[in-house]
């Protein structure tokens, strides 16, 4: 067994690597794979508080690479997926305590007994972004369908393009239908137009994130009726593992009536 | 742009700061001859102008630039600046107190140096002044491109990626970046694109931005100076 590294990155702060990589970790996990999710963002870790495993924190990544503990001792065991670990980051380093080939190590190490290492890189093209992106066998580019972050995006993905990593997944995140219906919201064809690079997945903006954060419970964990964000993370899980899984359809209000007149309409 | 001046023994014409003239290759004997010739005959025309000189790669003794110097002040002009590849010129030159450059140098006209934005700090290829720069990719944010020549590039120039060429910039793709073609002060220096929505065009010295709220259909566009301002127009009208 040979794990998968990847590595979830943006460029722009504030678009929800860190969110993404929490969800692709459980929602992974949640179909029964082995899952290692990684906080590469030191000094400034929050992949802990989102998936609520932040009192449980003894060794970080950082002890890991200066030897003061075992891999096996930093990688904290989820509450609710058996087979779901955090390594968490260094709270009081910065970005230098760790060098790219430490990750490549670190990864090395984990590839043996996992299927997926998911990596949270911090925002900016420095250190730190280099050291998440150093182990990856898949990087998956995380955007707003904003211009700043949309522009962001597009450096990353030259960024990594120079790299050699192989092409680079988008991953829209924070769609507002409503907003892009309106044309005061970039649509994810327009998005797509300027990255010219394969769409993973599309993230809806959905509020149950924000509560589910809030509550150290990625969204993708709960229930299958939920929200609309929590089938868009495990659809994203499906296209990972390969599985051809349409895109959800987001331009319709979802409201059951409105879809009973479609489906009686016979749009759907 | 470029040809004239090797075809040419003798090449003047105005920039900025007075008069450029060019030394082509050939015998220097000849060379002088037809400079001597094309001095008297415009003298009126050049009068009191601050002459900047391109010797290219030829050398040049302290006595023949000496010379130089003594036909130009016979002729009410000032010869300021000796433009020159090789070192030897350029000693010469200096050991006359005249202004030295390496002929193609980031700098402007002046001899001061280019603006950082100007100035790229990828130099893609080292190649010969005129050799058009082909890239086959995307240019995306953050990538910056300067040659001394014409750039073609096949795919798009994305918002935050810039071009800086001596020559014209086709792109063949979506234009949204930062195109600066004469970068070194070539008027007729023309951009192309097959869309054309970029963040700011430049030419030579001028700078254009995209009106707002043109959002026409996307066609093929040229852009050139017109009467000393950019103008871009449909490549259809042009044929």
């Amino acid at each position: 067994m040979s794990a998968k590294v990847i590595t979830v990155t943006s460029g722009k702060g504030g678009v929800g690597k860190t969110t993404v990589t929490a969800n692709l970790a459980a929602a992974l996990a949640m179909q029964g794979r082995k899952v290692v999710a990684m906080d590469a963002d030191i000094g400034l870790r929050n992949l802990d508080v989102v998936m609520g495993l932040e009192n449980r924190i003894v060794y970080d990544l950082v002890d890991v690479i200066e030897g003061r503990c075992r891999l096996r001792q930093a990688m904290i065991k989820d509450k609710r997926q058996p087979e779901l670990y955090l390594i968490p980051a260094a709270q009081t380093r910065d970005k230098m305590a760790v060098s790219p080939s430490d990750m490549v190590l670190v990864c090395d190490q984990l590839r043996e007994e996992m299927d997926y290492i998911v990596i949270d890189s911090p925002a900016g093209i420095e250190r730190g972004f280099r050291n998440a992106i150093a182990p990856a066998d898949q990087i998956i580019i995380v955007t707003n369908p904003e211009v700043s972050a949309v522009r962001d995006a597009d450096r990353i993905i030259g960024l990594v393009e120079a790299e050699e990593k192989g092409p680079a997944k988008l991953l829209i995140n924070r769609l507002k239908p409503s907003m892009v219906a309106r044309g005061d919201m970039l649509s994810i064809e327009d998005v797509i137009d300027i990255l010219a690079i394969d769409l993973i997945g599309v993230i809806p903006e959905d509020e149950s994130i924000l509560v589910a954060s809030n509550q150290g419970l990625p969204v993708a964990m709960t229930s299958v009726n939920g929200s609309s964000a929590s089938q868009a993370f495990r659809n994203v899980a499906q296209r990972i593992e390969g599985v051809d899984v349409p895109f959800m359809d987001l331009t319709q209000k979802d409201g059951f009536m409105e879809r009973l007149r479609s489906w009686l309409a016979g749009e759907s | 742009m470029i040809d004239s001046a090797t075809e040419q023994l003798v090449r003047i014409r105005g920039i900025k700061d007075g008069i450029l003239v060019t030394l082509g290759s050939g015998p220097y004997l000849d060379v002088y001859d037809q400079l001597v010739a094309e001095v008297s005959q415009k003298e009126a025309f050049l009068q009191g102008s601050q002459v900047t000189l391109d010797v290219g790669s030829r050398l040049l003794a302290r006595e023949q630039l000496s010379e130089l110097v003594d036909l130009f002040a016979s002729h009410s002009q000032v010869l300021w600046t000796v433009l020159a590849e090789a070192d030897e010129t350029r000693e010469a030159a200096q050991g006359l107190s005249l202004a030295t450059r390496v002929a193609g140098s980031q700098t402007d006209l002046t001899g001061r140096p280019l603006s950082p934005s100007q100035i790229s700090t990828t130099i893609e290829q080292p190649a010969q002044s005129g050799d058009a720069l082909f890239l086959k990719e995307t240019l995306r944010s953050g990538r910056s491109v300067f040659h001394e020549g014409p750039v073609v590039v096949m795919g798009d120039v994305n918002p935050g990626a810039e071009i800086i060429a001596a020559g014209d910039v086709i792109v063949w793709g979506r234009l949204r970046g930062l195109v600066h073609a004469g970068a070194l002060g070539d008027e007729t220096a023309v951009i192309c694109a097959l869309s054309l929505i970029p963040t700011q065009l430049r030419i030579a010295d001028q700078i254009a931005i995209s009106p707002n709220g043109s959002k026409h259909k996307p066609e093929p566009e040229i852009v050139s100076i017109r009467n000393g301002q950019i103008v871009a127009e449909s490549w259809q009208q042009k044929n």
